[in-house]
């Protein structure tokens, strides 16, 4: 059955799918409102924060499943011993590059919850929570890229090259 | 630093982690903090904060995973099976017959999803295997589908539309609209090129499966096309009619899919969490790509690289349609190597300030760019929907792209019309209504 890694990726699949449910929910709230004459508050805020949300979210479920696409058109045919070394190395840079990301995300929200910022809309929140996702989405996003790390120092390949050759849409 | 030399650095270095295989999203991103990097710019990360919340908020973007839910969901539904079904008795009488369900097919199913693969292995599955046992050619039947499988990128509601709507700030409802003549135009040249095929080679078009049907049984085959063209008529005729805006019209989309499931009984907890999950993946990874997509631009910016680039091209008094040629070449040899929502928000960050300064209408250009990566999804090595009908036949993919051929030439011509003609593109969108 399922790891509690397994678990964990899922789990970041489904926050970022529930974010996409909440905004078909505000939207459409918001055109029944037109029609009977209710404002919903800050809908279009709300969906773009959920937005904002399922994006980050679901980085970690989307790198393991080899989502995130990238060029295999040259290194699909390398060597084996090759191949490992040119994963080890565009692995290393996808670290570098998350940290970057997840360093910044959480900058942010600090900085938002130091200076005690709200948002502009019509329902002012603080800012730090909307913005909460992003940092928690990038951390999972380098703890895939950590652990997709750990199987090549086991010596395998890591997860998301078993998926990349099939097309994206599954059971043709 | 030289600018020129800037500029040379950072597209050798794109060329490089691209080609070693880094993922778009972050080759994006590392591009950007070295270009800043080069300038000294001591604003990199909080400069990246500020760009990745404003273009993952954005509130014209929330449209994108409701279209790709809505895809989803309907990939899961008897929808495939009900166009044949519902379109094959119609089209018995014109020469090519069955062949011209594929076009048709994947003309409506593009309609309710954004994704030219999704189009083309939705019908695919369906279709390829009838067309087989009623004895058509292998080389005509997988042409006629990847062909027309790119229609998905063209006909409204489009994913790559509302990527290159974000990216280049135009309203993603007049380019949904300014879609939908060219996608139609593309029909009548596919179906166009199959019956003067099929008059031509008769021998290859199998004669006895004609089943005429009174009209009152065909009128009864209409009625399983209703709930998908009911469907579409809600959404684009909401956007067009200026009801909604294109992300109430997807979210109403989604809703009716749904429902659509709901009714012929094809919804489950299983379908429901896959759809969801599939949605998830994709919307994650475009929404990635625009997020390092933005900040590239930004870092652009500050580095002046399009100003300059504009200005220069403005010097050398290049007519609108070089301009047009050698851009074209371009896309084509950067769609040989990438996806299209790559090409688009690679090109859209750099080549913009140009195209304003030509004086090209940005819906028209978008439609353009539109066009041509359609025709790089069926050009080798890296072909989308050469990857997805591979994968259904099983056929060696050079065969498949030989196939397509003729429909590559197609949409080029398309892109002739286009170029002669704006108006196919321009008409409807500054016509409607606006809210």
């Amino acid at each position: 059955m399922y790891s509690y890694k397994d678990r964990l990726y899922l789990a970041s699949g489904y926050l970022s799918g529930l974010s996409i449910i909440i905004i078909m929910v505000v939207v459409l709230a918001q055109i029944v409102g037109r029609m009977i004459g209710y404002i919903v508050p800050s809908a279009e805020d709300i969906s773009g924060y959920c937005l904002a949300a399922s994006i980050f979210f679901g980085l970690a479920y989307t790198f393991r499943d080899g989502g995130h696409i990238r060029v295999t058109l040259l290194i699909q045919n390398l060597p084996p011993k090759a191949r490992f070394v040119q994963e080890f190395i565009v692995l290393s840079i996808g670290l570098l590059a998350a940290s970057f990301i997840c360093w910044y995300s959480w900058y942010m929200v600090w900085e938002s919850y130091m200076f005690e910022e709200l948002t502009q809309g019509y329902i002012p929140m603080p800012l730090w929570a909307v913005q909460l996702p992003l940092g928690l989405g990038s951390t999972g996003f380098l703890l895939a890229m950590l652990d997709a790390m750990a199987t090549m120092f086991r010596g395998g390949l890591p997860n998301y090259t078993h998926h990349e050759d099939q097309v994206p849409l599954e059971d043709l | 630093m030289d600018l020129i030399v800037i500029s040379l650095v950072l597209v050798v270095f794109m060329l490089l982690m691209l080609a070693l295989g880094v993922w778009v999203s972050l080759s994006l991103v590392s591009v950007g903090v070295l270009g800043l990097m080069l300038i000294d710019n001591g604003q990199i990360g909080l400069l990246f904060g500020t760009t990745s919340w404003g273009a993952s908020t954005n509130w014209t973007l929330t449209a994108l995973p409701m279209f790709i839910w809505m895809g989803e969901v309907l990939f899961r539904t008897r929808l495939a099976a009900d166009l044949f079904e519902g379109l094959t008795p119609w089209l018995s009488r014109l020469p090519g017959k069955l062949l011209h369900v594929n076009v048709l097919s994947c003309g409506i199913f593009a309609a309710v999803s954004g994704s030219s693969a999704a189009t083309a292995a939705t019908i695919g599955r369906m279709t390829l295997p009838e067309l087989k046992k009623a004895g058509y050619s292998d080389r005509m039947s997988i042409g006629t589908l990847a062909g027309s499988g790119t229609l998905g990128l063209l006909i409204p509601p489009s994913i790559i539309l509302i990527v290159y709507g974000v990216a280049a700030e135009v309203s993603i409802s007049r380019l949904f609209i300014a879609g939908a003549l060219p996608g139609l135009l593309l029909v009548f040249l596919f179906m166009g090129y199959i019956i003067v095929w099929a008059l031509l080679n008769k021998d290859q078009v199998p004669q006895k499966d004609t089943i005429d049907l009174s009209l009152a049984m065909k009128l009864k085959t209409l009625k399983k096309l209703l709930p998908i063209l009911g469907l579409i008529g809600f959404v684009l005729g909401s956007i067009y009619g200026g009801f909604t805006t294109p992300t109430e019209a997807a979210a109403l989309g989604v809703f009716g899919a749904l429902l659509l499931a709901f009714f012929t009984g094809t919804l489950n907890l299983t379908t429901f969490s896959a759809s969801l999950l599939g949605a998830v993946k994709s919307s994650c990874m475009i929404g990635l790509i625009l997020v390092g997509a933005h900040f590239l631009t930004l870092a652009m910016g500050f580095l002046g690289i399009p100003r300059a680039l504009a200005a220069n091209i403005g010097n050398l008094d290049l007519t609108v349609f070089q301009l047009l040629a050698y851009l074209t070449l371009l896309f084509v040899i950067l769609g040989c190597f990438l996806d299209g929502i790559s090409v688009v928000v690679l090109t859209v960050s750099v080549v913009m300030p140009m195209i304003e300064q030509a004086g090209i209408d940005l819906l028209w250009f978008g439609i353009y760019i539109v066009l041509v990566v359609e025709m790089s999804q069926i050009t080798p090595p890296v072909g989308f929907n050469l990857f997805v009908i591979q994968s259904l036949t099983g056929k060696n993919i050079l065969y498949i792209a030989r196939a397509a051929l003729p429909f590559f030439l197609l949409i080029l011509l398309a892109l002739i019309l286009i170029y002669i003609f704006p108006g196919i593109a321009t008409y409807l969108p500054y016509s409607m209504a606006q809210r």
